[in-house]
């Protein structure tokens, strides 16, 4: 039996939260559901993506309606009513699904443009579905071959390189003075929300070093409380020699410090350059620090600006993204395509000789008057007929170039001569 | 083969390994950079064997005229580069660092090799590997202040807030800061050991250390120990990049004025 690409689905753009939810896999619920899928037959190979945005089951299926059957699955799971999730389901079989994969790794299906998350996510997927034994060749190819589509959109296009928020974009700009972000020291003034989406975002790039100062001491230690040090207000300015990166975001009506006080700091340290980030409106930070030698001043309009160009250079780079995903597609597909295009040839050549075999034997065999060397005749006739028939189809499969049109034609022809129902 | 024909395939390879780093920064990709070593590494190997043509012909290191000597430093250049590479793993540099290769092996295939009638107080080990020394110091002065140049370049687009296609490809500051560390201790050094070669030789030879080029270079050493041991004096980021940038004019006026009209021992001949 042909074994087809599918793919059967649930994201945010179709389906609303409430039952996305309900939809969502836990990891052992993945390995769970897996085992379950491909013991029942229903699929040969799977893998499931499921993330806060989506909820995909990718399959190498092995009959006609893989895809209700999978939603039948997927309904019997989470003790869903099977019509509460068919209107907004999506599914998709043989090269869309493969685009579809493809566009979901490079970030292309995402709420946010290009964001990285879905890569790791996607990777994730196929080592959870490889842990729990459901995948073989196909989808394993599949998907390490869209995992290096998004690397590469990510690495070659401007989509999903460059930060759209304001702690990105500051991250980004601390990564063009200091390299090694876990090597360096930080140090946030404040601990109100800016304050804690940074110190977030820096301990999940693993930066160990982090003072956090505040008036409110409490407030500090709360916020450090993943790592880093709290600090009493007056360490501030003793605080600042060791600073590689100072982040201000407090409600303070005037700025915390000036030129004088950034300069101390600059030649304590000898000169090694500090990156300043004012997050705080009205400014924490006064404007003359800039004018300071090897000291950067970024307020929280400078981020806001980069971000902004940031975002539009994303959206100006999706033609070019798009380009990438269908290179890597009509790779993996002329590679699935050899795979698809022999096993129906053979079946083909199977079909034809047991008609040959089966069905002209047997009528031959209720003429009696036909002499033995002209049964002989008749049989080479009958094989030299055979292989006339199958030279055109077989040629047409074989020599057609497109990866896309040759699964497309493999398919058409297993349709027509009846041959998915053939033992493989 | 001679050495002219080697020295255009050199050429050739060093060219593609500029195009190749040219599109692999424009691109960001890791397969085309990987294109870059490629090409670089063999010319780098071609070169050398137009180097070795020409060091059998004339039973010396490569460096008596103006042709050779500027084909044995575009040599030097590319393998100061190499180690640079393989060192800090920082290929963005690639597309402004090349072209110095490309700049020195162009002039001396423009040049014509002179004839110069052999002398035996030049052929031995000892003076070989002064000038062996000698260039590869000069080459990775001239990469040091390619990189000084960039730290600026880098140093003054963040101040500004300018932060284009440039500013995304070039590496962090203090990226180029160590590379440029990297590239001055290995000139200072190996110049440092030239220097000492030649007073050994000129002593052995002229019976006296003193030449005005060891002057000029005494000078350039000094100014280069500065911004290598600068961290302790408050020298650090761009003022470093500046010292070396007033090193690398020394070296201009040591390698040109001196050699041409004021050194005994040190010109072409």
């Amino acid at each position: 039996m042909e074994s087809a690409l599918v793919l059967v689905g649930w994201d945010f753009r179709r389906t609303p939260l409430s039952v996305r939810e309900r939809l969502a896999f836990t990891p052992d619920g993945i390995r769970d559901a897996l085992g379950d899928i491909t013991r029942r037959g229903v699929l040969s190979e799977g893998v499931i993506v499921s993330t806060c945005n989506r909820s995909e089951i990718y399959g190498v299926g092995t009959s006609a309606d893989v895809e209700e059957a999978v939603t039948e699955f997927v309904a019997g799971f989470h003790r869903l009513p099977k019509p509460d999730i068919l209107g907004s389901r999506y599914g998709l079989s043989g090269p869309d699904a493969v685009r579809h994969l493809f566009r979901v790794a490079a970030g292309l299906e995402s709420l946010v443009l290009g964001e990285d998350q879905i890569l790791a996510q996607v990777r994730e997927a196929l080592r959870v579905a490889s842990a729990a034994g459901a995948t073989r060749s196909v989808l394993h190819r599949l998907f390490q071959q869209a995992c290096a589509a998004g690397k590469r959109v990510r690495s070659e296009t401007g989509v999903g390189t460059r930060a759209t928020s304001i702690p990105g974009v500051a991250l980004e700009l601390a990564r063009k003075v200091y390299e090694d972000i876990d090597k360096r020291s930080f140090l946030i003034v404040g601990a109100g929300d800016i304050a804690a989406i940074f110190y977030d975002l820096l301990i999940s790039r693993g930066a160990r070093s982090i003072d956090v100062v505040n008036r409110t001491f409490d407030r500090a230690q709360a916020l450090t409380a993943r790592g880093g040090t709290p600090r009493r207000w007056e360490e501030l300015g003793a605080r600042l020699p060791h600073a590689d990166v100072v982040v201000c975001a407090t409600a303070s009506p005037r700025p915390l410090f000036g030129a004088a006080e950034a300069s101390a700091a600059l030649s304590a340290r000898r000169g090694r350059p500090v990156l300043f980030l004012d997050l705080g409106v009205p400014r924490n930070i006064g404007e003359d620090v800039a004018s300071v030698e090897n000291a950067f001043l970024y307020a929280v309009d400078d981020l806001k600006e980069m971000a902004a160009r940031n975002l539009a250079g994303r959206e100006k780079d999706i033609p070019r993204a798009e380009g990438i995903v269908e290179e890597e597609m009509s790779d993996f597909l002329s590679w699935y395509g050899s795979l698809a295009v022999v096993p129906t040839v053979t079946s083909l050549r199977r079909r034809f000789e047991h008609v040959r075999e089966e069905e002209f034997d047997r009528q031959l065999s209720r003429f009696d008057r036909v002499p033995a060397e002209d049964r002989e005749k008749i049989r080479l006739l009958a094989q030299s007929m055979v292989r006339s028939l199958l030279r055109h189809p077989t040629t047409a499969l074989k020599e057609e170039s497109d990866p896309v049109r040759r699964v497309e034609r493999a398919e058409a022809i297993r349709h027509v001569f009846g041959l998915e129902d053939d033992a493989e | 083969m001679s050495a002219a024909l080697v020295g255009v395939l050199a050429l050739l390879l060093y060219g593609a390994a500029e195009g190749f780093s040219i599109v692999s920064l424009r691109k960001n990709s890791d397969s085309l950079a990987r294109w870059t070593t490629v090409f670089l590494v063999s010319g780098l190997v071609v070169h050398f064997v137009a180097l070795q043509i020409r060091a059998r012909r004339i039973h010396s290191v490569p460096y008596r005229d103006l042709s050779d000597s500027m084909s044995f430093f575009a040599w030097m250049i590319a393998l100061a580069y190499v180690i640079l590479f393989f060192r800090h793993r920082e290929r963005s540099t690639g597309p402004f660092l090349i072209p110095l290769v490309l700049l020195f092996l162009a002039i001396s295939l423009l040049t014509r090799p002179a004839t110069l009638p052999a002398r035996k107080e030049l052929s031995g080990s000892l003076f070989a590997f002064h000038v062996t020394m000698a260039i590869l110091g000069y080459a990775a002065l001239s990469l040091s202040f390619v990189l000084a140049l960039l730290y600026l370049i880098q140093n003054r687009q963040l101040r500004q807030r300018r932060t284009g296609l440039l500013f995304s490809r070039l590496p962090a500051l203090d990226v180029l800061d160590r590379m440029e560390h990297t590239a001055v201790a290995v000139g200072f050094s190996a110049l440092a050991v030239s220097a000492t070669l030649g007073m050994i030789w000129a002593k052995k030879n002229w019976g006296t250390v003193w030449d005005a080029k060891l002057g000029a270079t005494l000078l350039v050493l000094v100014v280069y120990a500065v911004a290598l041991f600068s961290a302790p004096l408050g020298l650090k980021g761009k003022r470093t990049a500046f010292v070396s940038i007033v090193g690398f004019s020394l070296v201009l006026f040591s390698y040109t004025i001196v050699n041409l009209f004021v050194s005994k021992g040190h010109v072409f001949r």
